[in-house]
């Protein structure tokens, strides 16, 4: 069996032997977890298609896909901004970091208003969570993902105060670094529902 | 084997072309499904983008390939898992209900 050997220092901006860790370990422990959760749905959802092949197919269909491609527009541009912040504090550009964390804040703010206007959508349409199994799956696991990303848009809010308050340097911007790693592990995760729900016909 | 891990980046311009790239795939994915409506080879398509943009997140926004061994591993097997699964139920999903009835 090959041990797990994590570096033993708490800043983690200089690579070491066995390589950096993006942010720091705590973050990473709840991104393991998070992956953990969505496998576990992910296998739902192929264990529901195998069953329900038909379905899937049908109920594809039937939602907006528009509101699926804004969804994963905002996602993968939040994600931009906040890597474009970390890359520009690594810089010492402090100034231009903070304006690239508010852009990927503003951004992934439209991602609950889209999935408000697609839930009204779905339901003028008639589509609810007792609509069938393609619909069932797909409601628990985009809510699923959604309040992910509520998650992670409330520690941007908690990064971009501590930036304000000139928490991040050039030399120590764990805590940035660490919401950035969260926000594109949730990022990843919605690229891989986009197409179980939007796609997939 | 040792592993030698350089300087994280400062440039921007790396960041702007994944971004085009995952635009440019997510757009051809919904072109895909239009076009191949109902083909079990859209499956196979889709699954190839969808590790495609994960590892370029993971590579690009993440910078896996300069972070620890675990940490690189877990990202490469979060993002396999999908595509396989995706293309293993596309050619064998009859077998596979079978497999998961109760």
């Amino acid at each position: 069996m090959t041990a797990v050997v994590f570096p033993v220092t708490e800043t983690q901006q200089e690579p070491s032997e066995h390589g950096r860790i993006p942010g720091n370990k705590g973050i990473w422990v709840g991104i393991c977890c998070e992956f953990l959760e969505f496998l576990v749905l992910f296998i739902v959802y192929f264990v529901a298609r195998a069953h329900f092949p038909e379905s899937f197919e049908q109920g594809a269909e039937r939602l907006s896909r528009l509101s699926g491609t804004v969804i994963t527009l905002l996602m993968v541009t939040s994600s931009f901004f906040i890597a474009c912040s970390v890359v520009t504090m690594r810089a010492g550009q402090s100034r231009r970091s903070l304006y690239w964390l508010l852009a990927g804040l503003v951004v992934a703010l439209g991602y609950p208003v889209a999935k408000y206007f697609e839930i009204q959508w779905n339901l003028a349409q008639g589509i609810n969570g007792e609509s069938g199994i393609f619909f069932t799956v797909y409601y628990y696991l985009t809510f699923n993902h959604l309040v992910h990303t509520i998650w992670g848009i409330l520690g941007i809010l908690w990064v971009l105060a501590r930036h304000l308050a000139g928490g991040y340097s050039a030399e120590d911007y764990g805590g940035l670094e660490a919401l950035a790693s969260y926000w594109h592990a949730t990022d990843m995760i919605w690229l891989i529902i986009f197409p179980f729900f939007y796609v997939l016909v | 084997m040792t592993h030698t891990t350089r300087a994280p980046d400062n440039a921007l311009s790396p960041l702007l072309v994944t971004w085009l790239a995952l635009v440019v795939l997510t757009l051809l994915s919904l072109m895909l499904s239009q076009w191949l409506h109902g083909a079990a080879w859209l499956h196979v398509l889709v699954a190839a983008i969808v590790w495609i943009k994960g590892t370029l997140i993971a590579r690009r926004f993440i910078e896996s390939e300069r972070a620890h061994p675990f940490i690189r591993n877990v990202l490469r097997g979060f993002i396999a898992f999908t595509p396989i699964a995706l293309v293993l139920t596309a050619f064998y999903g009859p077998q596979f209900a079978r497999w998961t009835t109760l």
